[in-house]
């Protein structure tokens, strides 16, 4: 498949906690343990999952922002994770990241136009002049007035900060962008300006992003396919569609559930989820889900699920629990 | 709606802050009530004054640069405007609590679970240590926390989100407070957490027969746990009325965006999602007339000469020309 983007296989990042020169080797966190997944040219994967289930993590490795523990991601083909320093440089220029915190992602000392500047001074992108105009323009795309350009991040409310944000990840016009949480901040009404901003930003420019939240309502219109991530695992995967209208996994069920309706007359048919996600550092043995599973089986303690495919029609849809085995 | 007393009736209350760049008015003239075992919902985007009317409840607001210039509080009956330092401190904790947004600032890191709730609960009640701390893990068991024998004797950072908001709670809760405040508590959880602390706090409001207002920015959470809704816009209510009100018939445009722009998964997808257009107003450069005419859709030219005032029935009151004009051509029919 010449159309796919970026691919990644097997990934994996642990981190050995409290090694150090007082304290004994407590354990190993398998933050990301053995995810696989591809995203085509112009195409949004969602990658959904609660606080510490490794979806940060993830995104993170993949721009090699963090050093893979193992595993394999191409960027158009070309290996990301033995990539030389000065190779990994040229890649960048195809690779953004848009910060869920954008009161703690913008340098306070540096102007907007600063902001914005620095990416392209770094990457030695054209001229001066074409560099005052590709700033003059993305500011354009994002919704922002020139007059910003002299103010600072302070000046602004969240959703605009955010805006800059997303702005500083376009300058360098790249094909891909892993957007980090970016509307979990912001209030409802501001989530939804932006989101349609980077709809836009998909139909207009073809870049391809990996889109992280921890709320299954919020990617639904901006994704084509969709990740649920748990204890660092991929619980289930499919075309967006597909897994809105039956999703398989009762984790995905939970979360789906647990969104709030607004509607005052409705029963709440919530599946609540007990309890909190375990420690990564002492996982449940065989699937980590059962101990908060209403399904769980004794079988389910004693192996790890394997992924089954239960898509129809050459849709693909992985579902990672004994429930659909055989 | 029953006849007896409101348990807070905040009328007409204004705060400024003095600024260098001037004095900021962050709310003008709120008014509204607090029956005793209800749960009411102020809601609005950041900024539009909402935590300023329930810091101005506890008496938090940072004075100076903060300053209640015009209005009252009346909490049973008893005025809470100009009450001094030490008659308030009886009342935090022990009539009135509040649960803060962030529950990793709100709580000290340096103390244990079981040193800070056993200081509040000693604090209002003529108990010993140990009395004190068998009741704050009789709370901790009640708020849904297991194992609190142990979990009391941990400290912040060994708690996760929910745990933390939890032990918020069970701490607001302590001394049996007859209103609770709630600054956004679920704002900062995912949304299984939120789940579970929001069910948390509606079966506890009920079995402690307590009053909340709960402050939030998403209407979603509010309908499954309020009785009523005050929906406040640039430092004024600009709709109230019962959930079942606001929800099946909202009449202010900017109640009406709020409402479309919730997080749901819908059935089909769609390619945009419905926004409110531009942002909020500078509280340093309010437009003349409605402070939200600049964003709505149906803004005429009266919009930009006066301030609509809350008008309607106690059921549903809307501050909205548009809204009058409406009703008063409907009566003319």
């Amino acid at each position: 498949m010449s159309d796919v983007l970026l691919e990644v296989n097997g990934l994996k990042k642990h981190f050995s906690v409290g090694k150090s020169f007082l304290k004994r080797n407590r354990g190993l966190c398998k933050a990301v343990d053995d995810v696989s997944f591809t995203i085509r040219k112009g195409k949004t994967l969602g990658l959904v999952g609660e606080s510490g289930c490794g979806k940060s993590t993830l995104g993170r490795c993949v721009l090699r922002l963090l050093e893979p523990t193992a595993g394999e991601v191409r960027i158009a083909g070309q290996d990301v994770v033995n990539l030389d320093a000065k190779s990994l440089k040229e890649l960048r220029k195809e690779m953004q990241i848009i910060f869920q915190d954008p009161f703690a992602s913008l340098s306070p000392r540096m102007t907007i136009h600063d902001i914005l500047r620095e990416p392209l001074d770094t990457h030695q992108v054209g001229t001066i002049e074409e560099r005052e105009a590709k700033i003059a323009e993305v500011m354009a795309i994002v919704g922002l007035r020139p007059q910003a350009l002299n103010r600072y991040p302070h000046e602004f409310s969240g959703g605009q900060r955010q805006r800059v944000g997303i702005a500083r990840a376009l300058v360098l016009e790249p094909k891909f962008i892993v957007a980090d949480e970016p509307v979990s901040a912001l209030d409802v009404s501001v989530q939804a300006q932006v989101l349609n901003l980077i709809a836009e930003l998909q139909e207009t420019k073809g870049i391809s992003f990996l889109f992280i939240a921890h709320d299954l309502a919020v990617v639904q219109h901006i994704c084509d396919e969709v990740g649920v991530m748990y204890l660092g695992r991929m619980v289930e995967k499919a075309p967006a569609e597909e897994l809105y209208r039956s999703p398989k996994h009762p984790y995905t069920q939970a979360l789906l559930s647990a969104i709030p309706v607004p509607d005052p007359t409705a029963k709440s048919e919530a599946i609540p989820l007990e309890g909190d996600v375990p420690s990564p550092l002492m996982p449940p043995s065989g699937c980590t889900f059962r101990t908060r599973c209403k399904h769980a089986t004794t079988r389910c303690s004693k192996e790890v699920p394997q992924a089954h495919d239960l898509g129809e029609n050459g849709v693909e849809h992985l579902v990672t629990c004994h429930l659909f085995a055989d | 709606m029953t006849h007896n007393e409101p348990l807070l009736k905040v009328d007409n209350l204004t705060v400024e802050f003095t600024t260098d760049k001037g004095v900021v008015r962050a709310i003008n003239g709120v008014s509204f009530e607090v029956m005793p075992g209800e749960t009411i919902a102020i809601v609005g985007e950041s900024g539009c004054g909402k935590s300023v009317s329930s810091l101005s409840v506890m008496g938090l607001v940072p004075s100076p640069p903060g300053k209640i210039v015009d209005g009252s509080i009346l909490f049973n009956g008893r005025e809470l405007v100009g009450l001094s330092e030490k008659e308030y401190r009886k009342l935090r904790g022990n009539d009135i609590s509040m649960i803060f947004q962030e529950p990793m600032t709100a709580l000290n890191p340096v103390l244990k679970i079981s040193t800070q709730m056993v200081d509040v609960i000693r604090n209002h009640n003529k108990v010993s240590k140990q009395e004190a701390k068998v009741r704050a893990i009789e709370m901790l068991r009640t708020v849904g926390i297991p194992s609190p024998e142990s979990r009391v004797n941990e400290y912040p950072h060994q708690l996760s989100g929910g745990m933390r908001q939890r032990v918020m709670i069970a701490m607001a809760l302590s001394c049996n407070p007859s209103l609770l405040l709630a600054d956004e508590p679920t704002t900062a959880l995912d949304v299984t957490i939120q789940a579970q602390v929001m069910a948390e706090m509606v079966r506890l409001q009920k079995q402690l027969n307590m009053a909340v207002v709960l402050v939030t920015h998403d209407l979603g959470v509010v309908a499954e746990s309020c009785q009523r809704v005050v929906v406040m816009y640039c430092g004024e209510v600009i709709e109230q009325g019962t959930v079942e009100e606001i929800f099946a018939n909202p009449k202010h445009p900017y109640t009406q965006g709020l409402l479309k722009s919730i997080p749901v998964v819908r059935d089909k997808k769609i390619p945009r999602l419905p926004t409110i257009e531009g942002v909020v107003p500078d509280l340093f450069h309010l437009p003349p007339g409605c402070r939200f005419a600049d964003r709505c859709d149906k803004v005429g030219s009266e919009c930009h000469q006066g301030s609509p005032v809350l008008e309607g029935d106690n059921g549903h009151q809307v501050a909205c020309f548009h809204h009058t004009k409406q009703t008063s051509y409907t009566e003319a029919v």
